[in-house]
């Protein structure tokens, strides 16, 4: 499917979206003139315009191939390991977590498992601890083991 | 000035110019993504060695990028592109060393020409600065805005699209004149907004990494090991010129949105070949067609910042990031920095000065690690980016929630690499959206509703003029190239 099309629906869903929550901004006796809802009102509508204009030029236009191919199913997969680094964090824990993502970000890419790729990843993670924690003094999420220890 | 915080940024030049000739060494890391990595690492600093550091990591990526792009025929930055024509072929004929130094030596000539350029026009527009009231701010944003009809080269619509999304992402948060709170969903985290750093260390350097990953991973080895030569009195003599016609060039570049250092490197490659004595030396290994070039985009690191200083308005995705340092910090780049932080200003020019000869002491010793990281299995770097940004992201406000939006953010910037939408109008809408409408409507408050106060207030009426003669400047630039196209065969 053409690309222009396909971004031309999102925007116009975006819009639409943005603009039923713009109006449901409660008033305020203490609005000025153009309020809370104002400029995100004209925002939607403007995003609304681009979206139908890039719709109706891409529906005119022979469909064209992308000069860039992307994955879809790898990109994702890089995103999930980001969100499992956050949800798993709180309560293993800076480091062991850190290493968790090196390790299963070298793993994604390469599809390999080594005694390399494990203690680069330990070690990786132990030299952001030493940066972050020790050197600048900027806390890092302790884990479970801050009340055990 | 004190000494003390004058001490401070002999440091933070060095650190970023360190930062930024490793970065920059690296294909795929551009100059805005190694300041973006950055970014979380200066929270904790004072504001002047901050914004030090980051513009000092610019002028480091600059040069740093012109290593493998001689080395290995692979910029490290897209402003290095026009290095590899004569730079590899330098190094073919067993020349790397030399074609480094005269790409170290270039950049620090190009480097000094900017940095002059800068302190001589900042003076005079810190004299307008208190001219201006809300009115001329709104004025400003909105001239600003217009910036992305010239950075939407191939789409117009696509880019102003783009400016919209981050218009709308600038409206989350407490309302500026009500106190109500919009778009927040019940949650405490975003009542003070989005803060424009977690959207640009989404869209630049989760974006990439995320676009990058998709690509298969390239193993580099470097057989050689070169050390850089630099240029005797000789070969000064000879790339002089070219020097000086890179560094007019990037004077320019660098002050245009949307110039940058891709396009001032070639348009300054191409000039010194005309130039020339010796034309048919380039493309075969010309000192002169690594000279201009460099000097070029070494010279555009430091003018990009006239915009930002005098308007607060970045003209490339690296001066954005610059930008996003500053409201970091909780300064406002534009014409009241000059008044009410002019040891901020003072500090960044001694710095970008500390920050250019840096280039040249650490270049040389930063040659063997940056060949090591260049040759390192891009998993592995790709792994220690992804564990470089959660960590950062995070030191900020010590946020996990933060994490999670920088990484929406990062799924953003993806979605708009793949749609071919450029990234900086949607910057440009987030930093510049809150003053644009706190603006209008306190004007409107205090004008009792009246839209003429816009018009009434010189320095907005000349603004507003100089945004719609952009505007009027862009539709003509795309209706030609759409003409030019249509004439080609080949569809809008």
């Amino acid at each position: 499917m053409n690309r222009d099309l396909v971004f031309g629906a999102c925007g116009a869903i975006v819009a639409a979206g943005y603009y039923g929550l713009a109006v449901s901004i409660p008033r305020s006796a203490l609005a000025d003139a153009v309020g809370p809802q104002g400029l995100p009102t004209v925002y939607a509508f403007v995003l609304l315009l681009l979206s139908l204009i890039l719709i109706v030029r891409a529906l005119r236009t022979s469909q064209q191939e992308s000069k860039t191919a992307f994955h879809f199913g790898r990109v994702a997969g890089m995103l999930a390991m980001g969100v499992a680094y956050l949800l798993i964090v709180p309560w293993l824990g800076y480091v062991a977590t850190l290493a968790g993502l090196i390790l299963a970000t070298t793993w994604y890419q390469t599809r390999v498992m080594t005694k390399t790729t494990v203690v680069v990843a330990v070690a990786g993670a132990m030299v952001f601890w030493l940066v972050f924690v020790v050197l600048l003094g900027i806390p890092q999420p302790p884990g479970i083991w801050a009340q055990r220890f | 000035m004190s000494t003390a915080l004058l001490l401070t940024l002999l440091p933070a030049a060095f650190g970023g110019v360190m930062w930024g000739i490793l970065g920059g060494s690296l294909p795929g890391l551009s100059p805005s993504i190694t300041m973006a990595l950055l970014l979380p690492f200066t929270y904790g600093m004072d504001p002047t060695p901050a914004i030090v550091m980051l513009a000092a990591t610019y002028v480091g990526a600059e040069y740093g990028g012109s290593i493998p792009a001689i080395l290995i025929r692979t910029p490290g930055t897209n402003a290095a592109a026009a290095t590899v024509v004569d730079g590899y072929a330098m190094k073919l004929q067993g020349r790397a060393g030399e074609a480094l130094g005269i790409s170290l030596y270039s950049g620090l000539v190009g480097g000094l020409f900017g940095l002059g350029v800068v302190v001589l026009l900042a003076q005079p527009l810190s004299t307008v600065a208190l001219a201006f009231t809300p009115p001329a701010y709104f004025a400003l944003g909105v001239l600003g805005l217009t910036v992305i009809a010239s950075l939407a080269r191939e789409s117009l619509v696509k880019g102003l699209m783009a400016g919209a999304f981050g218009l709308m992402v600038s409206t989350v948060g407490t309302d500026p004149v009500t106190g109500l709170s919009r778009f927040t969903f019940g949650s405490p985290e975003l009542l003070s907004g989005i803060p424009p750093i977690l959207v640009m260390i989404g869209l630049f350097a989760i974006g990439e990494l995320l676009a990058q990953s998709a690509r298969s991973g390239v193993h580099v080895e470097i057989p050689e090991r070169p050390r850089i030569r630099f240029p005797g009195p000789a070969m000064w003599r000879r790339i002089a010129l070219p020097q000086m016609i890179g560094s007019v060039i990037g004077t320019f570049e660098g002050m245009i949105p949307g110039g940058g250092g891709a396009v001032s490197s070639f348009l300054a490659y191409n000039e010194a070949r005309r130039w020339s004595r010796r034309k048919e030396e380039f493309g075969h290994g010309s000192p002169e067609g690594i000279a201009a070039p460099e000097a070029a985009n070494n010279t555009v690191a430091c003018t990009a910042l006239v915009p930002i200083l005098s308007l607060g308005i970045p003209s490339s995705n690296s001066s954005a990031v610059l930008l996003g340092g500053f409201l970091l910090h909780g300064l406002a780049p534009g014409p009241m920095l000059f008044v009410s932080h002019s040891d901020v200003v003072t500090g960044l020019f001694i710095g970008l000065l500390a920050a250019n000869i840096a280039m040249v002491i650490v270049g040389y010793v930063m040659m063997s690690p940056c060949m090591w990281l260049v040759s390192r299995p891009r998993p592995y770097l790709m792994a220690f980016i992804y564990a470089l940004v959660v960590s950062g992201v995070y030191s900020i406000e010590t946020s996990l929630f933060h994490v999670g939006l920088a990484l929406g953010f990062g799924l953003v910037g993806y979605a708009l690499r793949y749609f071919e939408v450029p990234l900086l109008p949607m910057v440009l809408g987030v930093v510049l959206g809150f003053m644009v409408e706190s603006n209008y409507r306190r004007s409107l408050v205090l004008s009792g509703g009246d839209h003429m106060a816009f018009l009434q207030d010189p320095v907005s009426a000349g603004l507003l003029i100089a945004a719609a003669l952009v505007l009027l400047a862009s539709a003509v630039h795309h209706a030609r190239a759409a003409r030019q196209r249509r004439a080609a065969g080949v569809p809008a």
